[in-house]
Parts: C-alpha cells; structure tokens; sequence
C-alpha cells in the first residue's frame, strides 16, 4: 500500500516512515500542508496520515481539501491537541480514525492496518481475515481454504465482527445488525451464535473475546508462532 | 492587635459624649427652673417679714419688738424646716430674734449662710419704723429647697437618661441589624465553590457593600486572569512535549525492533519505558490544568454510560496487554458536566485498576442511578488501598510506599479534582469480598 505522511516534526515522521515501511509499505513524507494536497491530486495514496499541527496551511484545511477531491482517501490524523472541540471538528470534517500524540506504533499500525482493510473491504466482494476468508456475493465462507458452513444468522454475526475488527460491538448492536423486522432476538440468542462461531473458528487461531457486560471483540489475526 | 468588635467600638465612642450631653442638660435645665422655686420660696419669707415689721415700735428709747406669742407661733411654723429671724435697727443695733443669724454681707436681699450648723437662707426686709427703716431678716433651713433641687434635677434628667439608655439599647442591636448585608455575603461566598472565581453579582449587594463587593471582585478576576494564564501555559507545555515524545517513543520501539546486543536491548527498554512515563506525564498534567477552577468548559447533558460506552475499547485493549478481565456493568446515568473531564476522570480510574490489578484479575465499570443519584464506579481485586493511606492517595504525586509500577502518583488527584469541580462525591472503599479496592463518584440529583 502506498502511504502519504504529512508531519512537520522531522523525528517524528522518519519514524513513522520507517515502521509502517518494515510493515511493508511505501512510504512519502512531506512537512507542507500545500504539497499533501498537491501530492495527492496527482497521485494515487491508499491512506493518508495528517498531523493537525502544521505551519501555515493547517491539518483541517489539508483535510477539508482531501475531502473535496473527487476519490475519498482513508485519512487518519494525528494531533497533540485533545480538546473534544478538535476531534469532533476532525471526525466532521471526515477524518477516518484520530490519534492523540503520543502513541504506541503497535497501536498505530494497528489502526492503519484497520483503514486499509476498511477502505478494501468498503463493498467489495470478498473479506479476508487470516484464514477466514467471506465470498460476500456467494455467500460463501473459507478457512484455511476449505469450505466452512456457516448458518444464516453465524454469518451475520461474523459480518458485523469482521466489520470492526479489535473494536468492542455491542450485544444491543449485533442484535440490531442481526435480527429482521419486527423480530426479538434475546442477548442469550447472540451468545448461542457467537460460541458456535467460536468452535469453528478458534482451531484456526481467529478469536472472538467477550468484554463482560458489554459485548464481543473479534481480535486482529495473529498466526501462531512457529 | 485582638479582634475588635463594632459594637463595643461604637458604645465606646458614643458613651463619653452621651453622658456629657447628659451632665450639661441636667445644668442647663436646673439653674432656670430652679430659680422660680427659689423666688417663691424667698417671697414667702419676705412676707414674713412684712408680717413682723408691723410689730416693731419705735420708742423714744430705742426700737422694740411687740409680737404676741401666738403670731410668733403662727409665723414660725412650716411643715419641713426651721423659721428664723431677726429685727435689726435702722443703725443696725440687734432688737430682737435669733441673734446669731447672720448679717447681709452685701446688699442682697437674698443668701445663704449658716445658722447654729445649719445651712440656711436668709431674706432681708426694709420695713418702715420712724424715719429711716429698719431691717428684718428672716431665715429658713433648706429642707424643702433640697427636696425640691433634688426633684427638680431628677425630672430634667430623667427624659435624657431614658434617651441614651435607649441610644445604647439601640447600637447594640442595630449594629447586627445594620451589618446583615456583610452577614448575607460571607453567606454567600461560603457557599461557594472554591472553583468558582465568577464575580459576585454587585447589582444585588446593598449600597453600603458595594465597595467591598466590587474590591472583592477585582481580587476573584485577578485570580481567575492568573489560573487562566496557569492553564494556558500548563496546556502549551503539554502540547509541545508531545510531539517530540511521539518522535521518541516511534523510534525507540522501532530500534527495539531491530537485533540488539542484550546489554543495549535492556538500556533502551528503559529509555521506552520512560517515554511512555513521561507521555502519560504530560498527558495528565494536561488533564490536571484542564480539571482546574476557571479553565472547565461549559456544563452540557452527559450520560456517564455513553461516556464509558465511547472509551470501551481502549480500555479493553489496555486490559487485554496486562491479562486482566475488563467487564461492564452500565445503566444509564445522566449528569451535568464537561463530558472530556469525566473521560478523563474515568479513564484514570480505569487506568489504575488495571495497573495495580495482578495477571488474570478482574475490573469492573459499573454506571448507573442509585437512590436517584448517578454514579460511575470501578472495582478491582488488586491489592487495594489501605484505610489510612485512603485519604493520602488523593494527593498529587503521592504513591502508596512500596507500590510496584511506574505511575506518576497524580491519577486519583485528578479524578478528585475533577469529582470536585461536577460536586460529586468520591469514595474509595474495600472491592466485594473485602478484596481490592472500588472507587466510586456519586453525582448531585439533577
């Protein structure tokens, strides 16, 4: 994937460079607010990193100028400021994910990790997670390549999971994704649903944590050490 | 100097004067209306006098007094004091009567003098006998004058004495009266929130303490200007460390990543550790400036439960890195306030219970309403906090001795500055089955 970061902190931003480079992307820096925008009228980028805090042409206008283009970019900012006002300004101004300086690298390639899928996935046919892969036209599932059966109501629930991979969703929120009209789908039900996802899935090492008294998190894939 | 008091001050002042107001009105009413008394008193004597100058004779011999016993009688009686006198010729030759009753010493017609040990008054008459007068002199003891000086003096002092026991009366009492707007705002500054530096309303206060009310308001403004300039200097200090933590933390994880002698892994593990330290550092110092009197933003509706809704999932990726078991019990709990500042208070509560939880504990979020009230809680079954270091650890930068861990000792002081600044209650308390430790904010109805 081919990755634009617009940081004016040298050390920062070599750093950045290099670690999402060993995840094994290409990588552009620039400093300018200006020449992101012109970096990215003229070529292609699959995500866009931002610093809000730049000299002259600021974060939010880069962004409001990326917003305008014609093709959307996955945009994940980065910012040293926290007030609530900022981030409701990013996330309005269609900022993908925000990310409050500093930060672990795991978490951050973690979360470009999850834009990229994201902007993959957006309507395509197919979603791969480790060995599971999802035929979303064919209604089909894979692991480890072979066929896996899965009911109706597994499939949707794995959809929703898939969907926000290491993030929490809610019981209230699968059952809304999951149930049809005007049927009532118990908590107890999504629990059945989601052990049974749980036995086919967990000998492939995919794993689906409950978070007591909120929800389930489908954790990002990492294959078993050897 | 002792504190003094206002009243004593002013009985103070006004006692001296009063009473010399009192003095010089009793002189002032006495003398005039005692002299109509005194002349009244003297006209009886003088007709006495004529009364005893018709009984002189004047003989070729010399002048004698013919006064029948019974006049003598009728003329020496009173009710209250002795009668005295005495006839003196034209010369000045005693005839006859009290012959020590003194003399005029000038030519008044009226003075005191002593007779036989007594004060006396004494009138003088000119009664016609043969060609030149002579003089009849007629005194009295002073009873009923006295009696009369000592009516008269308690009469015109009577109405000044009652005026200035009441003046007193009324200093006493006016005073606590007079003051009740200084009464009504120390009523209203001790109600305060010790974070609130708005000016107090000015256009309520009674006339009399508007220069106090509006030196007091300079004073709040001067300290609301410099908690602000505290504030803005805290957040640009924290904002600008942050970028270069970024910096430090991205490119010790990425040298970590890279093959390293063992000794060198281990001293920039240590640089890694304490990146994270100081971020965290800086990050909350930066919520502490932000929790503090004058930089709070405005109070809106928030639901504690969206709160902890919002913060779940890097609450739940914190707990998976350490192995603990992050759980939610959440009902809705709407409260007043800045919805950043709880973030930020839950989520250090949060951050602790991890922290000091050991591999495989478990923490639980609870929000919710309990007897009306919302609240917010987070149970841990680490090792909790002992009762007498309960009070201490709200401090800033205080740790429990012996502590593991790396923290900074400022999380509970900011979740108390914050409960604070929302009025809401904080309680650290024993987790269930006497184990670990739950702190729990309880909000004000409404």
């Amino acid at each position: 994937m081919r990755l634009l970061i617009v940081e004016d902190d040298a050390p920062l931003a070599s750093g950045l460079s290099r670690i999402l480079e060993a995840e094994g992307h290409a990588v552009d820096v620039t400093e300018r607010g200006e020449e992101a925008v012109l970096a990215a009228s003229q070529e292609h980028f699959d995500l866009v990193i931002l610093d809000i805090g730049l000299p002259r042409m600021d974060g939010f206008e880069v962004l409001r100028r990326l917003r305008a283009a014609e093709k959307p970019i996955p945009v994940l900012v980065l910012t040293a400021r926290d007030a609530v006002e900022d981030r409701v300004r990013g996330l309005d101004l269609g900022a993908d994910d925000y990310m409050v300086k500093p930060f672990a690298m795991p978490e951050l390639t973690a979360r470009v990790r999850a834009l990229l899928r994201r902007s993959q996935a957006h309507g395509g046919p197919r979603i791969v997670h480790g060995p599971l892969a999802l035929d979303t036209v064919a209604r089909r599932a894979f692991l480890r390549n072979e066929p896996l059966e899965l009911a109706a109501r597994e499939w949707a629930v794995l959809e929703v999971l898939l969907a926000k991979v290491e993030k929490i969703v809610s019981k209230e929120a699968i059952i809304q994704a999951v149930a049809g009209w005007g049927e009532d789908l118990s908590p107890n039900a999504i629990e059945v649903y989601v052990s049974r996802l749980r036995s086919k899935l967990e000998p492939a090492g995919i794993k689906i944590r409950t978070v007591r008294g909120f929800g389930y998190m489908l954790e990002e894939f990492k294959p078993a050490p050897h | 100097m002792a504190a003094r008091s206002l009243r004593a001050h002013l009985l103070r002042m006004l006692l001296p004067p009063i009473a010399a107001l009192l003095a010089l009105g009793a002189v002032v009413a006495y003398y005039p209306s005692s002299e109509p008394t005194t002349e009244a008193y003297d006209q009886s004597l003088v007709d006495i006098g004529i009364a005893l100058g018709a009984y002189i004779q004047a003989t070729p011999t010399g002048y004698r007094l013919e006064l029948p016993v019974a006049v003598e009688q009728v003329l020496r009686t009173d009710r209250h004091d002795l009668i005295f006198y005495r006839v003196l010729s034209p010369s000045g030759v005693h005839i006859a009567g009290d012959d020590d009753l003194p003399r005029p010493t000038s030519d008044a017609q009226a003075y005191d003098g002593m007779f036989e040990g007594r004060k006396v008054r004494v009138v003088t008459v000119a009664t016609p006998c043969g060609p030149s007068p002579c003089t009849v002199l007629v005194a009295e003891t002073t009873n009923k004058r006295a009696r009369a000086a000592r009516e008269f003096l308690l009469t015109s002092m009577l109405p000044g004495l009652l005026i200035a026991f009441a003046t007193l009366l009324i200093v006493w009492f006016g005073v606590k009266r007079g003051l009740w707007p200084l009464a009504r705002l120390s009523e209203e500054l001790k109600a305060r929130s010790p974070r609130d530096l708005r000016p107090i309303d000015d256009a309520a206060a009674p006339e009399e303490t508007r220069p106090l009310v509006s030196a007091l308001n300079g004073l709040l403004e001067e300290l609301a200007q410099a908690s602000r300039n505290q504030q803005r200097f805290l957040a640009n200090a924290a904002h600008q460390l942050r970028t270069p933590l970024a910096g430090l933390q991205a490119h010790t994880e990425l040298a970590l990543a890279q093959p390293l002698p063992e000794s060198c892994r281990i001293h920039l593990e240590h640089v890694h550790q304490a990146t994270i330290r100081t971020a965290r550092l800086a990050n909350q110092l930066l919520a502490l400036a932000r929790a503090e009197p004058g930089a709070r933003g405005g109070s809106s509706d928030v639901n504690l439960r969206s709160v902890v809704e919002g913060e779940a999932d890097a609450w739940v990726h914190q707990a998976l890195a350490r192995d603990v078991d992050l759980g939610f019990e959440l009902a809705a709990a709407p409260v007043k306030g800045d919805a950043m500042l709880l973030r930020e208070a839950l989520a250090n509560l949060v951050h602790n219970a991890i922290q000091y939880s050991a591999s495989g504990g478990h923490v639980t979020v609870r929000t919710g309403q309990r007897d009306g009230a919302s609240f917010a809680e987070v149970e841990d079954d680490g090792p909790g906090i002992a009762p007498q270091e309960r009070a201490r650890v709200l401090e800033r930068f205080y740790r429990v001795p012996g502590t593991p861990g790396t923290g900074s000792g400022l999380g509970l002081a900011i979740v108390r500055e914050i409960a604070g600044g929302h009025g809401a209650r904080m309680e650290l308390a024993e987790g269930a089955g006497a184990r670990g430790c739950k702190v729990a904010l309880t909000f004000p109805h409404g």
